[in-house]
């Protein structure tokens, strides 16, 4: 049984929303060490847990209302300069937000989350009685001294307002007071007010002891959860659903269009106005599909910077623990990707931002050596570029040495002495994609999560996309990804094996070559081909899906793979096609993604080139050109 | 009380506006409108039409206080109730809707009976008949 039988919706919304609203503060707060006293900051964050706390008292959460409730208090203090913020008092707060968030976690699982730990609230409640502002304070004499001033901690200025209700003549405000709340409460108890806890309503279910609380939680976590996925929903502009229901009704008017001249053409109205009228229907439905495809998608699209605004603070709490000083810059967050790319573009670039700040950034006093500012700065940009979306991730660190790249990966095994001689420095870089290899010897808590490079790569590869880096020792690296705007369609290369066609993923093409017999050359056994001074293994089509070599290949297509590039040598080209993949349902061939139909109607397949190379097969200069009588 | 009233929901948080949106459906109030911060919810009011009010405190732009006066200083929209909603049960933020005319003050979390007494409540004092 479900915490939140009969509220899944709410709940659903209230994740979403809320959910944006802490990332929101998250960023407010680091923000907010740079600029400890914007008026403008502190009234949001506290309007921030002020709102999280108010949608979680109507879903009862009350362990989430009670978190709130303190930091809101807080803020509320910090806001009305009556708390100074102290480093201390920035610990704690984070420390709460990062509980608020687990119990997000924890509610969508659709059950009720754990109380925070004592030692947090007893924190916030020091925080709150200024028990962790004195060193800040005594900073700034003002305030601090009316603050110590004050007689007695419970007589703090913010609760000391009865005094002005009593004084005021007119109407009498106690009345008033009661009027509003509705209740007979005697005058001298009002006076005595000093917050009201958010009241809960009687009936509804009210454990108001922590302890019960506890156990509550505890058991139902036990009970079986009922998932509330947040992922199944999108908000959608409605400016943009009403192009798609304007698009689709023109798409409907096309279509009687059509109908009335197929009735006319079969009643033997075949006369050349009627073929026009034809031409002129189907051209403007094409146009209309095409615009209704774009409109689709659109409603699919969603800013970067709902992925964007989560980094700022995981580079700020791991910086802070490396004891380093980093800034995350974001640029672009307006940027618009697919839904379900933005989805899965979250855990590679927390990977790469991780990295960069663990790896990329030094430690504050080799950069003083070596004459940078102590504050390192790892700039998280996106942009559109055509059909394509540029993710870059750069930092001002270290950069990485290709030679340190190339012995590790001889003394990890991943490659032999001969190859990493042969490698020259772009390719070097590379090889911290390769399975198994990690730069830091130490793998820290951070960035050896069991996640390497390569998985990045292989995530951003299943995106259609590819990952490249630039890097200048000592100036800095750079990742950068290219991705397409939408997974829908998928732009391909065409090729030939004797008559078949085959489609590869363009995203994995760098260029097309033609292949004379006589510039391929066996390196310890296998067929190679040098392309502007890069050596390049070249592997067969027919070789690679089991066909015989009919004829000597004619072309070859330069393609970037997960682990190196290569040339795949084809007999021809038909050319570029956007198409949409069609899963085979039955049978799945090993290297073929699915199926497509091209414009005549044929069937086309879409290899799967990850697949296709796994597979052990040495090509030598006898395989490519040597015929089976 | 008729269950056509016209009623205007103000607060920033969407989930918050549904919340009182579903409580009212339960009164069986369905003719609801929602602003999300006193700004907008002024042009809307200014298009005529509402018959109540329920506005949040804390909002950004205009605050529901201020919206509260507002309403309270212009000649047209000045009668109409305004139910305030929100976390902030201290005394003085009380007293300060008070003084600028709120018709009345629920706390957040609520119930749908507590959401009924309350409108009841301010539209017997304005002498509309139950």
């Amino acid at each position: 049984m479900s915490d939140f039988a009969g509220m899944e919706e709410l709940l659903r919304d209230f994740l979403t929303e809320a959910g944006e609203l802490l990332s929101d503060v998250d960023n407010k707060l680091v923000e907010l060490e740079k600029r400890p006293d914007d008026a403008k900051l502190l009234n949001d964050i506290f309007r921030g847990f002020h709102t999280i706390k108010g949608g979680a008292g109507f879903l009862n959460v009350d362990e989430l209302v009670k978190l709130c409730h303190l930091t809101e208090n807080l803020f509320d203090k910090l806001r009305n300069r009556e708390l100074a913020l102290s480093l201390e008092v920035m610990d704690v707060i984070m420390s709460a937000t990062m509980v608020v968030r687990d119990m997000f976690q924890s509610l969508e699982r659709a059950s009720m989350p754990q109380p925070a730990d004592t030692a947090l609230l007893t924190a916030l409640q020091d925080a709150l009685d200024g028990k962790l502002s004195a060193p800040a304070a005594s900073e700034d004499p003002a305030p601090a001294a009316a603050a110590a001033d004050a007689p007695a901690p419970s007589a703090t200025p913010a609760t000391a307002a009865p005094a002005p209700v009593a004084a005021d003549d007119g109407p009498d405000w106690n009345a008033l007071y009661h009027g509003l709340l509705g209740t007979s409460a005697p005058a001298d108890q009002a006076s005595t007010v000093r917050e009201v806890q958010p009241t809960r309503n009687p009936g509804r279910r009210a454990t108001d002891q922590p302890e019960a609380d506890g156990m509550r939680a505890g058991r139902r976590d036990n009970d079986k959860v009922v998932v509330v996925s947040q992922e199944t929903t999108i908000r959608i502009d409605t400016n943009r659903l009403d192009q798609v229901l304007n698009l689709s009704g023109e798409i409907g008017l096309a279509k009687n269009r059509l109908n009335c001249l197929r009735t006319d053409i079969l009643s033997g109205k075949d006369n050349p106005d009627t073929f026009r009228a034809l031409d002129e229907a189907v051209s403007h439905l094409d146009l209309l599909v095409s615009d209704l495809q774009n409109a689709v998608m659109k409603t699919r699209m969603q800013p970067i910077g709902r992925l964007f605004q989560k980094y700022p603070r995981v580079a700020r709490d791991m910086a802070r623990q490396l004891g380093k000083n980093v800034e995350l810059v974001l640029v672009g967050e307006d940027t618009e990707l697919d839904k379900t790319m933005i989805e899965e573009l979250g855990d590679p670039l927390i990977h790469l931002v991780r990295n960069a700040v663990d790896h990329g950034i030094e430690a504050p006093d080799e950069r003083r050596r070596s004459g940078k500012p102590e504050t390192a700065t790892v700039r998280l940009s996106a942009q559109q570029m055509g059909d394509h979306i540029i993710l870059e991730i750069s930092d001002d660190g270290r950069g990485m040495k290709p030679d340190v790249l190339r012995r590790k990966a001889v003394e990890k095994g991943l490659i032999d002495a001969d190859t990493a001689a042969n490698m020259d420095e772009r390719h070097a870089l590379q090889l911290v994609f390769m399975p198994g290899f990690s730069t830091k010897e130490q793998v820290s808590s951070f960035s050896g999560r069991g996640v390497g490079m390569d998985v990045v790569k292989t995530n951003i590869q299943k995106l259609n996309g590819r990952i490249e880096i630039k890097s200048i020792v000592g100036g800095g690296t750079t990742f950068s990804i290219s991705l397409p705007l939408t997974l829908a369609i998928l732009p391909v290369l065409v090729v030939r094996v004797g008559e078949q066609p085959f489609a590869v993923p363009l995203a994995l093409v760098r260029e097309i070559i033609t292949i004379q017999p006589d510039q391929v050359q066996e390196v310890s056994g296998k067929a190679t081909m040098v392309v502007r001074d890069e050596v390049l293994p070249v592997r067969s089509l027919s070789g690679l899906i089991g066909w015989p070599q009919e004829r000597p290949p004619a072309y070859g297509v330069l393609m970037q793979s997960a682990v190196n590039n290569l040339i795949l040598a084809v007999d021809g080209f038909v050319g570029r096609d956007d198409v949409v993949i069609k899963p085979l349902e039955d049978v799945k061939p090993k290297g073929v993604a699915g199926a497509t139909l091209s414009g005549d109607g044929s069937v086309v397949l879409v290899l799967d080139m990850e697949q296709l190379l796994s597979e052990p097969h040495v090509e030598t200069r006898r395989s490519l050109f040597e015929m089976a009588a | 009380m008729s269950k056509d009233m016209k009623f205007l929901v103000v607060d920033d948080f969407s989930t918050m506006r549904r919340i009182i949106r579903n409580l009212l459906k339960e009164l069986g109030f369905t003719n609801v409108d929602e602003a999300e911060d006193g700004v907008s919810a002024l042009a809307k009011l200014n298009g005529g039409g509402f018959d109540f009010v329920v506005s949040d405190w804390n909002m950004p732009n205009m605050t529901g206080i201020e919206l509260l006066r507002a309403i309270r200083a212009d000649q047209n929209l000045k009668h109409l109730p305004v139910l305030m909603v929100t976390a902030e049960a201290k005394k003085e933020n009380i007293v300060e809707a008070a003084q600028a005319g709120a018709s009345g003050y629920v706390v957040k979390p609520f119930t749908a009976v507590t959401l009924d007494e309350k409108i009841s409540k301010i539209l017997q004092k304005q002498g509309v008949p139950q």
